[in-house]
């Protein structure tokens, strides 16, 4: 489903050229629970950001779906990933100015969805997530965890085949965190949808079926085979 | 989506109360300008355009040239063209002339100046002026008949139900009743012709003046649809070769004066912005299109000051916008969908400053209308115009405060936004140069509001070469020396007045000739012996007129220094003046020091007195002894009274006339006023913002300086320096611009002030002050907070 060839992506410091991600060849099937893992600065959000198609690769291929997202203009690429991708975000990234009922909703304005159709769907998401007092809340009004289920459900809202989650129990104590990890196991064994999470927490990563070592922007095979050698 | 939008728009508004308030406030501001402008401007080009007959009206020009080559050009003529064209010019489909007068109305007892209009029959036909009541067609056809506007009606008859009731009307020097034939509407106030009383123009005395090279009516054309009008005004000129040769040739052979006529036609609706051929002699409200474009120009500009505030504090707030960029982007959001709900905030903001404006607009507008002389209202020029006029208004601010913010904002990479890394480099500069126009603009008109006053103040207290203080003046009816004589004793006998001279009134320019044939163009005054002593006008050679020397009224005139000069003469006393015209000749008998007859927007001119009596006196000068006011009033108004029961009593002050002269200046000096100070209140809040923003942008910078040891001083200087630097670059850029643009407007003057270094320093500092003083509160307030907090929070 996904397929990456050599992706590498750097920023120019001065005279420098520094590898935010080098060579990175992976593929990814359908209904998988993927874990990125590897220490701060390693290129694990930066590779999810190219995986979401919210930031660019400088060489490489990048095939979604067996189709060469390198090659397409922003417009199409943005049709793609509406459908297909949602993101999970350590930070929550919930629109302030916005209710929880609102917050959910935006996805779908951008994807030109008949407003009956959008309350009908918003309303089932609330359900889902046992959320619907909290409907008219503002985030700040939000316990975290609280906060990052609202973020889970407006990235479920479009149905999307992907998801994207960059550390999502990063900001929440264990326990939520936990509330969280299970959510996500559920989402991919019922519904069957793709998640692809970055962590730090070796628990968290266990979450998934496989797990992907990042070093220095290079996928780190020696950590693979020493984990799953432990494993 | 729409609604979504909105929502956000609604409550980040909200949110950050103080930006809203300095975004609408200065928007508002800047839109109420415009609004006002558009009004004016509306009202301008509205002018005389509500005649049914409208497009096919033009009223006769003349370019008169004498021999010398002078060129007059004037909007008025005799009473030939009008029935000669007609009869001659099949394009020429019918006439009306319009003739004013002042004339005194008698009503019971009591006694008007009044302001009056002779026209002809077809008056009613041409021109759309509905009447209350009457007959179009009669209103103006029998003698001793008077049509009134209803404003008149209700002074003199306490109603607009006054056809059939007389009024008294003193032509000459009698009073004969009219009897009222109509009752009119009032003219619009968009109208160039507003009478009040019509009088019949075939009874006028006037009407027997035969000459086409008399000059003192309009005649007014109406043309037949698709007439040409340069074959028309072809025809015309033909018309008046023909018609006028005799004439013509016996002013040649009179006075070999040899003036060529050059006849014209101006379309009727635009006489009124039209400098050349003013709509004046009786005609109203005439107006320059310069006026409309300085204000328009202004207005625009304080909009445009108020944008920058509003594309400067949204840029400057930009970080907080950034994530929710970056979250819309993840969620799908196209760049062309975020800049839609930019824009749409913009126009939220706008529209709620929009509706502040026209609150605005309505609260300032008769205080906006005495200044710029209208009577503007929405009641009359709210049509669909009005309306678009505005929609447009608001649209086109809203783009343009609201479209480069939502071109920079959509463009965030949502990468950046959403892992919080800095965003916004680079953009500084424009942002510094939007502040130094705001600032330019500011000290370019407080330049301009400087040299305004220090103009106004110096024509104001110029002195004039005659004493004007304590002068009375009154009309009387004409009289001779005698009466004068027996008038004069009668006041002297009060000794609260303790001098009485008199002129002839009014204001005439007349030509002689001398030095064996040349021209010479001269204010003319018929005065008596005491007019000199009385102005202290000083006789600088030869002697004044006396009352002692007889021949003083019938050969001797007297002349000011300018005509001396014009003249070429060396030795004045002596030189003769031929009056050719009327076959007369005059000796130079004195020569007075000059004096400013006219306001000092004029040059001075040669002038010429004369004790002619052919002339009569109808203006009385006295000068009140001090502080004796208003027992000089009082006597008088007693002896007038006595003197001439038949005329109105209306005495002015020569001081207080010859201000009147600058109210064009004292007008304009309040409006560019206004303006300047409008522009720096809006740059002025623009940079508190700004200032706010680099406070809370730099908190952390501040709280390390304080822990290495930073004074709240040192952190002020640094702070406000950044600012400080931009003000004053904007500070020499206005100079010098300013020089320029000032030392325009002062040539028109012939008497002017000269540009001092201090105005350019009092400018400059006091646009330095204002700025200083804006962003310091804030700047020490940033200072001198707590480090400890400021760095415990990040």
């Amino acid at each position: 489903m996904i397929k990456l060839k050599n992706i590498t992506k750097w920023v120019n410091n001065g005279n420098n050229r520094v590898f935010l991600l080098k060579d990175i060849n992976l593929q990814f099937n359908e209904g998988e629970f993927i874990s990125i893992m590897g220490p701060s600065g390693s290129g694990k959000s930066t590779l999810l950001n190219v995986i979401g198609m919210i930031d660019d690769a400088d060489e490489g291929e990048y095939h979604f779906l067996d189709q060469a997202v390198h090659e397409m203009k922003e417009k199409q690429r943005a049709l793609l990933y509406k459908q297909h991708i949602g993101f999970v975000f350590q930070a929550y990234h919930l629109i302030d100015e916005l209710t929880v009922y609102e917050n959910i909703e935006t996805p779908l304005l951008y994807q030109n969805i008949k407003s009956s159709d959008r309350k009908a769907m918003v309303a089932d998401m609330l359900d889902r997530f046992n959320i619907v007092g909290k409907k008219d809340l503002f985030p700040n009004q939000l316990s975290g965890g609280q906060q990052q289920l609202v973020g889970i459900a407006r990235a479920l809202i479009g149905a999307p085949t992907v998801i994207l989650a960059d550390e999502p129990t990063g900001n929440l104590n264990s326990k939520q965190g936990e509330e969280i990890m299970e959510l996500f196991r559920e989402l991919n064994e019922k519904d069957g949808v793709t998640i692809i999470q970055v962590t730090h927490s070796e628990k968290n990563a266990a979450y998934g079926n496989r797990i992907i070592h990042l070093l220095d922007g290079r996928v780190d095979h020696h950590a693979m085979e020493q984990y799953t050698k432990t494993v | 989506m729409i609604r979504n939008f909105i929502l956000i728009a609604v409550r980040n508004l909200k949110r950050n109360l103080v930006f809203s308030a300095i975004n609408i406030f200065g928007l508002s501001l800047g839109l109420a300008c415009c609004m006002l402008i558009y009004l004016y401007t509306l009202d301008e080009v509205s002018f005389d355009r509500f005649h049914k007959n409208g497009p096919q009206l033009y009223r006769i020009s003349v370019n008169l040239s004498n021999p010398e080559g002078k060129l007059h050009q004037f909007g008025y003529t005799g009473m030939m063209p009008g029935p000669a064209f007609k009869h001659s010019i099949p394009d020429v489909e019918s006439y009306v002339r319009y003739q004013s007068e002042y004339l005194t109305v008698r009503n019971g007892n009591e006694l008007f100046d009044q302001e009056a209009a002779y026209a002809d029959e077809t008056f009613f036909q041409l021109f759309s002026f509905p009447l209350v009541s009457g007959v179009p067609e009669k209103s103006l056809s029998d003698p001793q008949s008077v049509v009134l506007s209803a404003s008149m009606a209700k002074k003199y008859f306490g109603s607009t139900n006054a056809v059939g009731k007389t009024l008294e009307l003193k032509l000459g020097d009698t009073f004969q009743p009219y009897q009222v034939s109509a009752v009119m509407q009032d003219a619009p106030q968009n109208s160039s012709i507003k009478p009040q009383l019509l009088l019949p123009l075939k009874f006028a005395p006037s009407q027997n003046d035969k000459h086409w090279m008399n000059f003192f009516l309009h005649t007014f054309v109406l043309l037949k649809p698709g007439a040409d009008i340069a074959k028309v005004e072809t025809q015309m000129n033909r018309v008046f070769m023909a018609e006028a040769a005799e004439e013509l040739a016996a002013n040649k052979q009179n006075s070999g004066m040899e003036e060529k006529v050059h006849y014209g036609l101006q379309a009727f609706e635009s006489m009124h912005l039209d400098t050349v051929y003013q709509a004046d002699n009786g005609l109203v409200d005439a107006s320059n299109p310069m006026y409309t474009y300085i204000l328009s120009g202004i207005a625009l500009l304080i909009l445009v000051v108020a944008c920058i505030n509003f594309v400067n504090l949204t840029l400057g707030q930009a970080l907080k916008r950034s994530r929710e960029i970056g979250i819309r982007k993840a969620m799908g959001s196209q760049r062309s969908q975020l800049v839609t709900q930019f824009l749409g905030e913009a126009l939220v903001l706008c529209s709620i400053a929009f509706l502040l404006a026209v609150g605005m607009v309505i609260t300032v507008l008769p205080y906006f209308n005495t200044l710029a002389n209208k009577a503007l209202s929405f009641s009359y020029l709210l049509d669909a115009k009005l309306i678009f006029g505005y929609g447009l208004l608001l649209f086109a601010t809203a783009l343009l405060a609201g479209f480069y913010p939502a071109l920079v904002l959509s463009g965030f990479n949502p990468v950046q936004t959403l892992y919080g890394k800095a965003v916004l480099s680079g953009r500084s500069l424009l942002a510094k140069g939007m502040v130094v126009f705001q600032f330019t603009l500011a000290t370019f008109l407080i330049m301009a509001v400087i040299t305004m006053y220090s103009q106004f103040n110096y024509l104001t207290n110029y002195n004039l070469g005659y004493n004007d203080k304590g002068v009375l003046s009154v009309n009387t009816e004409r009289m001779d020396k005698q009466k004068l004589n027996l008038f004069r004793n009668e006041l002297l006998k009060n000794s609260a007045i303790q001098q009485v001279a008199a002129d002839q009134g009014g204001f005439q320019f007349s030509v002689a000739h001398i030095n064996q044939g040349s021209n010479i163009e001269y204010n003319i005054r018929y005065i008596d012996e005491q007019y000199f002593p009385l102005f202290d006008i000083p006789v600088v050679k030869g002697r004044n007129f006396s009352s002692a020397m007889t021949t003083d009224t019938s050969e001797s005139v007297i002349v000011n220094e300018s005509f001396v000069k014009t003249a070429g003469w060396k030795d004045p006393i002596g030189q003769e003046v031929d009056f050719f015209w009327r076959n007369k000749k005059c000796k130079v008998i004195g020569v007075i020091r000059d004096y400013h007859f006219e306001s000092l927007t004029e040059e001075m001119k040669p002038q010429l007195f004369t004790a002619d009596p052919e002339m009569k006196f109808s203006n009385v000068y006295l000068r009140v002894a001090p502080g004796a006011l208003g027992s000089a009033q009082a006597h008088l108004s007693s002896v007038f009274k006595s003197f001439f029961p038949a005329q109105a009593y209306n005495p002015r002050f020569k001081d207080q006339e010859n201000l009147q002269a600058y109210e064009a200046e004292a007008k304009w000096k309040t409006m560019i006023s206004m303006g300047a100070v409008l522009t720096i209140i809006i740059s002025c809040i623009g940079l508190l913002g700004l200032a706010t923003i680099t406070a809370q942008k730099r908190t952390k910078e501040i709280g390390i300086r304080k822990v290495l040891g930073a004074s709240v001083s040192g952190i002020v200087s640094m702070l406000t320096s950044d600012f400080l630097r931009m003000v004053g670059l904007a500070v020499l850029i206005g100079f010098p611009l300013a020089g320029w643009a000032i030392g325009q407007w002062l040539q028109n003057y012939p008497y002017r002030i000269e540009m001092k270094w201090w105005m350019y320093g009092l400018a400059g500092l006091l646009v330095m002050m204002v700025a200083f003083f804006t962003i310091g509160w804030q700047t020490l307030q940033a200072a001198r907070s707590n480090p400890v907090k400021s760095l415990k929070s990040e």
